[in-house]
C-alpha cells in the first residue's frame, strides 16, 4: 500500500489520485484557513483557480493541492490555523470583531499610541497569511531550457491539443504545455475520450514538445512565454502563442458561499467521476449551463441524491424524470457552521431551505484570459473557452484549427451570470462584498482603485474567482467603461517560486585579471570594482603604503582598459575624440587626458600613447574600460573615418612597478636600458622584463617613480613571481586597492567616478589644463563654450585637516551652518601627519572660501581649502 | 521581455546581448543661419521621445561589438531596418 504523510499520519494512495483526494477520502474536510478572518475553507474547483486547497508539500508552501500528483512517503501539512486547522480558537474571535476590521484597518487603527503598532504588527503577521517561507536553498539550482517552436499553445484541453495537432500537420513546431498531467482533470466521458485521442496522436509527432506539469507564468513581449516545469524553467521563444486556457464556472456569491460543503461543478464531478469518491451524501444542485448537466449525471452516478436541482426553465426539460426540479431556483444562502447543513433556495414560490451536506454549483463560464490580455493581439491568439465560454468540443476543436490557419475565431459573449450577494467575494485574501461597498463608499471608485485598496484580485488566485465580480460591480455602480475595464493583467498569472525567477542566475559575472589565483594565494581580501574581483590589501595597509613610499612595490593593474587604435585617420580620430593635443605627441611620449562627453563633462581619463605614424596605445580607467570601446567605435563610425579600435583589456596583463627603488628592481630583470634619458618621466618604451615583452609606461598616479608593465596577460604568473623574487632585497610587498586610494589622494589625483559627478566639467575639477580650447573642434568642446558663460557654481578642492585624524569619505562640508560641499575622497595620511580630503565645495560670490567645516558622526574636522597635490608638490619624487 | 535583434553580423540575438544608446541623434550641417550653440543645446539635451517608431543606436557588447542602427517602434518594441 502506498501512503502519504498527513500532519504525522498516513493518508493512503491510489492511483490517479491528487494531493486533494486522497486526503478527502480519508475524511479530511477543512484544507485550508482564509487569508484574514481564518474561516474554515474546503474543496471548491479542484481546477487549480481557487486558492482554498494551498497546503505545504515537502516543505513548499502555497502547493495546490488539487493540482499535485500524490506520491508515496510525500510530506503534506496545513499551514494555518491554530490549536489545528479544523479547530481553530482565532476564527470566531476574528469573525465577531470582523465589524472592527474593515478593508484597510491598520491604516486607520493602531496608530496611536505610536508604540502599539509594533507589538500589533507582530499579532497580525502570525494571524495572517497562508504559510511560512522556506529558508532555506533549494536542494538542486534550477536551470532554463530555451525552446524556439513556431508555436507555443498554453493549455492541454480539446482546443489546445486541436490546436497543436494543426501547427504540427502543417509541419510546424510546437510547444504545449499544461499545468496539469494530460486529461486528468476530466471525468470519464466524451470530453476525456477526446483529449485522450489528441494526445496519443501528439505523441508521435516529432515536432509537437508536451510539457506537462509545467506552469505558463506570463507572456511577455518577444514573444517569450516563460513555463515553470517539475525539472526546467523552461523558456518559450515562439513565433505565436495560443492561448487555450479555458475558463472557469462563475463563483456565487451569497451568504455562506465559502462554507465547506459547496463545490463547483467541474470539481464536484472531478471528484466523483475521476477519483470515484462522492463528494457528499445528498446536494442541492444549482446548474445554469448544458455542462452542468453532466456534472449532476456523474454525481448521481457517484451515489449523490438530490434534494433540489435547480435549473432555468429553459433547460428544466433536460433533467431526468423524477428529480426534485425546481425551475429558475437559486441559492441564495449556504447555512452551516464549518460544514454545509442547508441551502436557502429561492424560486417564483419564495424562499425554502432545504438540509443537505453538499452545495454544487455550475454557473455560466467566466474566461481564463489572463494570458491572453497581456500582449498585443497580433502574436497571441485565444482558441476555445477562452474566447467563446461553453463551446461545445466539436466548436472547442474547431477554434484550435482556426488559431493555427489564422481565421478569425467565433467569440462568443458570457451568458448573464448570477447576481453578486452578500458574501466571500474574493477567496484569496477574504474581502467581502460589503467590504467593497464600503470601499466605494470611501472614494475608490474603479476597478483598478478598488483592487488596489482591497486587495480583491490580487491573491493567488488572481481574480480567477473574483474579477468579473469586481467588474460588474463597478458596472453597475458607475456604468462608465473606463472606470469597470478590467484590471490589467500582469505577471505572473500563477503563483511562482523564487527559484524559478532565479534559474539559470546562480553566478554573478566576475571578471578576474591573470594574476587572480597569486592574490588569492597570498592572502589577499579581494574586492568588487564594477565586474572585476581585485585585491583590497593583503595584510596591513601601512607596510603596502610605506614599501610604496619608501622602498618598492608592486600592484596588479590588469583591470585598466587598454585599446590599439590604428588607421589612417587614427590621428584626426583622436583629435576630435580628445580636448588635448594628440599629433604633437612624438612616437615613445604619451599624455594624460581627459575624455568628455557631448555635454562637455569628465567621463573617462587615462594615456594616450604615440606609437609612430597612424598608431597609438590608449588607457582608460578599469570601470571605463567596456563603455569606453563602445564610444570609440561610435565615433568612428559617425566620422566614417578608417580607424580600427582594438580592445586589448583581456588580451594584456598590467603591473605598476613603484618605489624610490624600481628602476634598480626593473634593472636587475632587463638588459634594457631604464635610465630616464631612455624612459623618461611620462614616455613609453618596449623592454623585455624577466623574459617577459612587456611595453612600459613612465606614469605618476601613486606619486613616486612608477613603471607601468603592459605584457602578454598569459605571461602574468611569470612577471609578479619574478618580480617578487627580484624585490626581496627592497624587502617588496605589493599593495592593494586600499594603499593606492591613499597613495594618490597625497597626489591630488582624481578617480573618475568617485571624485567626479554627473557635471563635473574639467574646470570644475582643476583640470582646465588637459583642455585646449584652440583646437577646431572636439567632443564636447561647443558645450565647453557654452558652459564658459556661466559662473562655475562649484570646484572640486584638496582640503587639509589639523590633526592626525580624517572624516570619512562623503561627509559634509558646512560653513555658517550652511551645507556647502561634500568630501569625495578623505583620508589620514601617513607621511603627513594630518587628514587630507579631495571635496566638492560651493563658489559663493564667485570664489572660493578659505575654510570649511566637515561634519561626521564622530564629530567636526576644521580644514583649510588649499589647490594641488598635498605630498611632493613639484613631482620632483615621480620624475626621478 | 524577450526582445530579438536580426544583428548583420551575428544573427537573432536576445536584445540583453546590446546596450541601447537611445534615439539617433542628428550630425548632419545646420541649416543655414542657425545658432550652433542653440542647436547644440537642443541635440545633447532634448529627445523627441516619439511614440513610434523611432531610429535608435545600439551596441552588440555581447557578440560583434559593433554599433547597430535600427527601427524600434516605442509601443511595441518591434524591431526592423536593423544595418
Amino acid at each position: 500500500m502506498t501512503w502519504l504523510d498527513f500532519e504525522g499520519r498516513q493518508v493512503p494512495i491510489r492511483a490517479g489520485d491528487s494531493v486533494a483526494s486522497a486526503l478527502y477520502r480519508a475524511g479530511v474536510r477543512v484544507f485550508s484557513r482564509s487569508f484574514k478572518y481564518r474561516r474554515p475553507r474546503g474543496l471548491y474547483c479542484l481546477t487549480g483557480d481557487c486558492p482554498n486547497c494551498q497546503l505545504t508539500v515537502n516543505g513548499e508552501p502555497g502547493e495546490r493541492a488539487c493540482v499535485t500528483p500524490a506520491q508515496q512517503g510525500q510530506r503534506v501539512a496545513r499551514p494555518t490555523g491554530w490549536p489545528s486547522p479544523d479547530r481553530d480558537l482565532g476564527s470566531s474571535i476574528l469573525w465577531a470583531f470582523k465589524r472592527l476590521m474593515p478593508v484597510g484597518f491598520y491604516y486607520k487603527t493602531l496608530i496611536r499610541p505610536k508604540a502599539i503598532w509594533p507589538i500589533a504588527e507582530r499579532v497580525i503577521r502570525k494571524l495572517a497569511g497562508v504559510g511560512d517561507v522556506p529558508m532555506h536553498e533549494p536542494p538542486a539550482a534550477r536551470e532554463r531550457r530555451n525552446h524556439h517552436p513556431v508555436w507555443c499553445v498554453v493549455g492541454g484541453g480539446v482546443a489546445g491539443l486541436s490546436a497543436a495537432l494543426a501547427a504540427s500537420d502543417r509541419g510546424e513546431s510546437v510547444v504545449l504545455a499544461d499545468e496539469g498531467t494530460l486529461g486528468e482533470k476530466l471525468p470519464p466521458g466524451p470530453a476525456r475520450e477526446r483529449v485522450d485521442g489528441l494526445v496519443a496522436v501528439l505523441r508521435g509527432r516529432s515536432n509537437v514538445t508536451l510539457l506537462e506539469r509545467a506552469v505558463a507564468v506570463a507572456v511577455y513581449e518577444g514573444p517569450l512565454v516563460p513555463i515553470a516545469g517539475e525539472d526546467f524553467l523552461h523558456l518559450v521563444h515562439p513565433r505565436k502563442v495560443v492561448v487555450a486556457t479555458g475558463a472557469v464556472e462563475g463563483h456565487p456569491v451569497f451568504p455562506g458561499n465559502d462554507i465547506p460543503g459547496l463545490w463547483l461543478g467541474r470539481g464536484a464531478a472531478r471528484m466523483a467521476g475521476a477519483h470515484g469518491i462522492a463528494p457528499g451524501k445528498r446536494m442541492v444542485f444549482w446548474g445554469a449551463t448544458d455542462e452542468s448537466l453532466e456534472h449532476l449525471a456523474v454525481l448521481e452516478r457517484a451515489g449523490v441524491s438530490p434534494a433540489a436541482v435547480l435549473v432555468p426553465s429553459a433547460l428544466a426539460g433536460r433533467v431526468p424524470a423524477g428529480r426534485p426540479v425546481i425551475a429558475d431556483g437559486s441559492v441564495v444562502e449556504a447555512r452551516g457552521s464549518g460544514r454545509v447543513s442547508g441551502a436557502v433556495v429561492r424560486s417564483s414560490s419564495g424562499d425554502q431551505t432545504y438540509p443537505c451536506d453538499t452545495i454544487v454549483v455550475s454557473l455560466p463560464l467566466e474566461p481564463r484570459d489572463r494570458l491572453l490580455r497581456q500582449l498585443e493581439a497580433t502574436l497571441v491568439v485565444g482558441a476555445g473557452d477562452v474566447v467563446a465560454p461553453g463551446a461545445s468540443l466539436d466548436k472547442a476543436a474547431e477554434s484550435g484549427r482556426l488559431a493555427i490557419t489564422g481565421a478569425t475565431i467565433p467569440s462568443a459573449a458570457s451568458a448573464p451570470t448570477a447576481p453578486t450577494r452578500e458574501g466571500c467575494l474574493c477567496l484569496c485574501e477574504d474581502v467581502f462584498t460589503n467590504d467593497v461597498r464600503d470601499a466605494w463608499a470611501e472614494g475608490f471608485q474603479s476597478t483598478e482603485l478598488l483592487k488596489r485598496y482591497t486587495t480583491a484580485t490580487m491573491g493567488p488566485c488572481q481574480g480567477a474567482m473574483c474579477h468579473g465580480h469586481l467588474k460588474r460591480f463597478v458596472e453597475a455602480k458607475a456604468g462608465s467603461v473606463p472606470a469597470s475595464a478590467p484590471t490589467t493583467a500582469r505577471p505572473p498569472v500563477r503563483t511562482i517560486r523564487l527559484e524559478d525567477l532565479a534559474a539559470g542566475a546562480r553566478y554573478p559575472l566576475e571578471y578576474r585579471t591573470g594574476l587572480h589565483h597569486r592574490h588569492l594565494a597570498m592572502g589577499a581580501t579581494m574586492e568588487w570594482t564594477g565586474v572585476w574581483k581585485r585585491p583590497e590589501r593583503y595584510g596591513a595597509l601601512l607596510d603596502e603604503y610605506w614599501a610604496v613610499r619608501q622602498r618598492a612595490s608592486i600592484m596588479d593593474v590588469g583591470t585598466l582598459g587598454k585599446y590599439r587604435v590604428a588607421g589612417r585617420d587614427a590621428v584626426e580620430f583622436l583629435e576630435r575624440l580628445y580636448p588635448c593635443h594628440v599629433a604633437n605627441i612624438k612616437p615613445g611620449r604619451s599624455r594624460y587626458a581627459l575624455l568628455l562627453n557631448e555635454a562637455g563633462y569628465v567621463f573617462d581619463d587615462g594615456l594616450i600613447c604615440s606609437l609612430g605614424p597612424e598608431a597609438y596605445y590608449l588607457t582608460v580607467t578599469s570601470g571605463g574600460a567596456d563603455q569606453a570601446e563602445g564610444w570609440f567605435r561610435d565615433w568612428a563610425d559617425t566620422w566614417s573615418l578608417d580607424v580600427h579600435v582594438a580592445n586589448l583589456t583581456g588580451t594584456l596583463g598590467a603591473i605598476n612597478v613603484a618605489g624610490p627603488k624600481a628602476r634598480e628592481l626593473l634593472a636587475s630583470l632587463t638588459r634594457d636600458p631604464v635610465d630616464s634619458a631612455a624612459i623618461p618621466y611620462s614616455g613609453h618604451r618596449e623592454i623585455t622584463v624577466a623574459g617577459v615583452p612587456c611595453r612600459v609606461l613612465r606614469v605618476g598616479f601613486v606619486g613616486e617613480l612608477s613603471f607601468e608593465l603592459h605584457y602578454p596577460r598569459l605571461e602574468s604568473a611569470a612577471l609578479w613571481d619574478a618580480l617578487l623574487e627580484a624585490g626581496r632585497r627592497f624587502d617588496l610587498k605589493p599593495h592593494g586597492l586600499e594603499a593606492l586610494r591613499l597613495l594618490r589622494l597625497e597626489k591630488g589625483h582624481i578617480i573618475v567616478g568617485q571624485d567626479t559627478d554627473y557635471d563635473s566639467t574639467p574646470a570644475k575639477l582643476g583640470l582646465d589644463w588637459a583642455v585646449k580650447m584652440e583646437k577646431p573642434d572636439f567632443v564636447g568642446k561647443i558645450a565647453l563654450e557654452r558652459l564658459s558663460r556661466l559662473d562655475r557654481d562649484k570646484e572640486l578642492v584638496s582640503i587639509t585637516f589639523c590633526g592626525p585624524r580624517a572624516p570619512v569619505d562623503g561627509a559634509q562640508l558646512v560653513r555658517n551652518g550652511d551645507r556647502i560641499g561634500y568630501l569625495t575622497s578623505s583620508r589620514l595620511s601617513p607621511v603627513l601627519g594630518h587628514g587630507i580630503a579631495l571635496g566638492w565645495v560651493a563658489r559663493s560670490a564667485s570664489r572660493l572660501p578659505d575654510t570649511v567645516v566637515a561634519q561626521d558622526s564622530s564629530g567636526r574636522y576644521e580644514g583649510r581649502v588649499t589647490k594641488g597635490p598635498f605630498y611632493d608638490p613639484e613631482g620632483v619624487r615621480l620624475r626621478a | 521581455m524577450a526582445i530579438w535583434i536580426a544583428c548583420p553580423n551575428c544573427g537573432r540575438r536576445p536584445f540583453t546581448e546590446f546596450w541601447c544608446a537611445g534615439e539617433l541623434p542628428e550630425h548632419g550641417p545646420l541649416p543655414a543661419g542657425a545658432d550652433p550653440h542653440e542647436a547644440d543645446f537642443q541635440r545633447v539635451w532634448f529627445r523627441r521621445n516619439v511614440a513610434g517608431p523611432q531610429r535608435e543606436r545600439w551596441f552588440h557588447f555581447a557578440g560583434c561589438r559593433r554599433w547597430l542602427t535600427l527601427t524600434r517602434h516605442t509601443l511595441t518594441n518591434h524591431i526592423n531596418d536593423v544595418a
